[in-house]
């Protein structure tokens, strides 16, 4: 148990002199904290670019373009008559989508014949995309539905009964556990899981490595466990900063179920540190696992299933991302933290965390106490 | 030769390290197919939504009918109440709970608007931006089809129906990538992104390696000459830019042709814009070594520059919805003008002449970037006794 302790203690004293440990394990975490969530700050797509294609010129066609200015998504930046001269200005990137008003356009809805005026929007860029037709389409069926219960009216019906009978069934959309939709708070909460596990499995393989290369990596078990419970506290101690202090202050959905969401961290932790230092005994190279891991996080994050749905995935993938811990960690912790699910929920997430951790560690304390070939970096 | 000795040792090093010959070649290759493999159903179907029917009324059972052919939502759970239906989201066994209050036929009946109410899980923005959707369509089918029989009842004739329904019809279309294809807009633009930081992670390496086993003297002689420098240099860096190139080029031609999507705008081009891109960021990995003379501190440099690319170059979040400094940080990014030259191309078929420049800065910019990895490698070659730092 003194041993333990001992190796505890020397370990985070050995990352505290490493510079480069420490700067993966501590100061990472923290840059990222303020430079992952910064291009998102805003939340929304608003006041997207566009333009209006007026070839009609009429009150109706200037009323749309009333309506399209007042809509929040989009901005309207000018009006033209000439649909070759928005193409373009898409493809400059100055405008993100248009809506063309066609000639005839009020005569048509006049006269009660089919009155179309199409939304273009750049289909490249889907947030943008979605903006500009919801922009147009809004402003678009709000002057529709102003004629059309006009018309209602006329015929001799209330102002309720029109709106319900040229819309019988209405939808509600109500977004739960992101009330606001923000794009931050759909992503950040997500990838802080994975930047964990990728700094945790940097700076520990990095640490391991050193000590291959250094002969100093063989150690009888107590003293190796209590080397990956110093990797683990730095690795719980992130997780703690991300969801206990990232979350409030960008003001992310958060802390729904703390008490099952520190537990999950704790296994998260432990079943990390132990693959980062099987990957450190594997290189026996103190840089190398920097250049293997940093290509990892890209696949594993949209393995995760935060941002593609899983039901997309083809069955081998299905089970692949189950071996990475940051899968499970991902959807338990937003589950407990932004979803509010009880512990029971996680249950599964939980267990195969739990199994890495003790495998990993079992693996870890065993491959240790053979010999290993010291210094055997191929100069 | 200068290049071609250095060229020369490089493969040879390259062909007895297996970890530095698998991280430009095999592990490359494998990574850009497994994001591939990610994508590539196209769009996720038979996303599990639940329902919570309080009418249970020929109108909500065509509701559900409606709900149950749509090909992107799976109706997997009925409940009894909202309280089963809220447990279920919070475990994310559903994405989403559709509630027919129990007033909902007669309210249509009595002439009355009603109303259903979709719960959907904004945590999981592309699941719930789908369901949306679907949900939306199915909900607008049904009032339609009300709408036209009650006209129809009054005997208004359904021709002149249709159009009074909607005196003015807005056409949403989405131009360039009309089926909203994910494995055309998320694979062809992520593969990319992971050979920016492979080739990042690439030029770091193969210069850093030098410096760490204190090699700089073996490759590059004891008193290079500037343009010895630069020779070997480029030796040195050939191979990972042909490997790198060579797999982004295969994957670009198998997402294009492989895949029967024929993109209108110039492939030929797209491919040039890579292998400049694959140029750049390996000078950006050697001049990283170079400058700071640590192959370590290299790599986290790769890191913090090549890893959050994707999240800065406008293609899932719009760059314009960035705070200004952010938006500075994007466009200093290449990644982000590469992709925008790509998508010019194989998405939005623009004419070539919009995205001429940026690959051409792309190369002035790969150039400066060596002459600078030259002068710090020249500088580094007579200082011994700076080589070796971990």
């Amino acid at each position: 148990m003194q041993r333990f302790f001992a190796a505890w203690r020397d370990t985070l004293l050995a990352v505290g002199r490493d510079a480069g440990v420490l700067l993966l394990l501590v100061a990472a975490p923290v840059l990222y904290a303020f430079f992952y969530p910064w291009p998102y700050a805003a939340q929304a797509v608003t006041r997207v670019p566009v333009a209006v294609v007026d070839q009609d010129h009429t009150s109706l066609s200037r009323q749309i373009i009333r309506f399209a200015s007042a809509n929040p998504r989009i901005d309207v930046r000018w009006v033209t008559g000439d649909v070759r001269q928005a193409q373009e200005a898409v493809w400059r990137g100055d405008i993100e989508g248009f809506v063309i008003l066609p000639a005839d356009l009020k005569r048509n809805a006049v006269r009660g014949t089919s009155a179309v005026v199409s939304v273009e929007g750049n289909g490249s860029y889907a947030l943008l995309n979605k903006a500009v037709l919801y922009g147009f389409a809004e402003a678009v069926g709000t002057v529709s539905a102003g004629i059309e219960i006009k018309r209602l009216r006329a015929s001799g019906q209330s102002q309720s009964q029109a709106t319900a009978a040229r819309n019988p069934v209405a939808a509600l959309l109500v977004p739960m556990f992101n009330p606001t939709e923000g794009y931050g708070s759909y992503v950040v909460p997500a990838v802080a899981l994975l930047i964990v596990q990728q700094t945790l499995l940097m700076g520990v393989a990095l640490l391991v490595g050193t000590w291959v290369e250094q002969g100093t990596a063989r150690a009888p078990p107590a003293q190796w466990l209590g080397r990956l419970a110093a990797f683990a506290t730095l690795g719980l101690a992130s997780g703690l900063f991300y969801t206990g202090w990232v979350f409030f202050w960008q003001d992310y959905p958060r802390g729904a179920n703390p008490g099952a969401s520190v537990l999950l961290l704790v296994l998260y932790a432990c079943a990390v540190a132990p693959l980062g230092a099987l990957l450190g005994l594997w290189f026996k190279d103190r840089e190398r696992a920097m250049q293997v891991l940093l290509l990892t996080a890209l696949p594993m994050a949209f393995l995760s299933g935060f941002s593609w749905p899983v039901e997309a995935l083809d069955a081998p993938l299905q089970a692949l991302r189950w071996c990475i811990p940051s899968t499970a960690a991902i959807q338990a912790s937003l589950r407990l933290n932004e979803m509010g699910a009880p512990w029971q929920a996680v249950g599964w997430h939980m267990a195969v965390l739990g199994a890495v951790a003790v495998l990993a560690t079992t693996a870890t304390v065993l491959l240790a106490r053979v010999r290993l070939p010291a210094a055997s970096v191929r100069r | 030769m200068v290049l071609g000795a250095s060229a020369r040792r490089e493969w040879r090093l390259l062909r007895s390290r297996p970890w530095d010959w698998a991280l430009i070649t095999w592990v490359p290759l494998l990574a850009c197919l497994l994001l591939w493999w990610i994508f590539s159903a196209g769009l996720p179907r038979a996303l599990p939504i639940g329902l919570v029917d309080n009418d249970h009324s020929a109108l909500s059972r065509q509701l559900t009918r409606f709900l149950q052919a749509t090909p992107g939502l799976s109706l997997n759970g009925r409940y009894d109440n909202m309280a089963q239906a809220e447990a279920a989201l919070r475990r994310a066994d559903i994405y989403a709970v559709l509630a027919i209050p129990s007033d909902f036929t007669r309210n249509i009946k009595e002439g009355r608007q009603a109303q259903v109410t979709l719960f959907h899980n904004a945590q999981l923005g592309t699941h719930s931006g789908l369901i949306q959707r679907d949900v939306r369509t199915a909900v607008g089918t049904l009032s339609a089809g009300i709408e036209m029989a009650a006209r129809n009842k009054r005997g208004e004739p359904s021709q002149t129906v249709r159009v009074a329904m909607e005196p003015l019809r807005a056409d949403l279309i989405t131009l360039f990538n009309t089926a909203l294809n994910y494995e055309q807009f998320l694979a062809a633009a992520l593969i990319p992104a992971l050979l920016h930081i492979l080739a990042m992670t690439a030029g770091a390496w193969g210069v850093g390696r030098e410096l760490r086993d204190a090699t700089l003297g073996e490759w590059l002689g004891a008193h290079p000459t500037a343009s010895q420098t630069m020779a070997a240099l480029l030796g040195k860096l050939f191979w990972p830019w042909c490997t790198l190139s060579l797999v982004g080029t295969a994957m670009l031609l198998w997402l294009t042709w492989g895949r029967g999507w024929q993109p209108q705008g110039s492939l030929a081009w797209t491919l040039v814009a890579l292998w400049v891109f694959v140029a750049l960021s390996i000078s950006m990995g050697a001049v990283a070594s170079g400058v700071t003379r640590s192959l370590r501190t290299a790599l986290s440099a790769t890191g913090f520059v090549t890893a959050p690319a994707f999240a800065f170059s406008g293609v899932a979040f719009p760059i314009v919805s960035m705070p200004l400094a952010a938006q500075w940080w994007a466009k200093a990014l290449p990644y982000t003008h590469y992709i925008r030259v790509q998508i010019e191309q194989l998405q939005m078929g623009a004419p070539l002449r919009y995205s001429v420049t940026a690959p051409m800065v792309m190369a002035a910019v790969c150039m400066v970037t060596l002459l600078v990895t030259g002068i710090t490698l020249k500088r580094a070659a007579v200082q011994p006794n700076t080589w070796g730092k971990r």
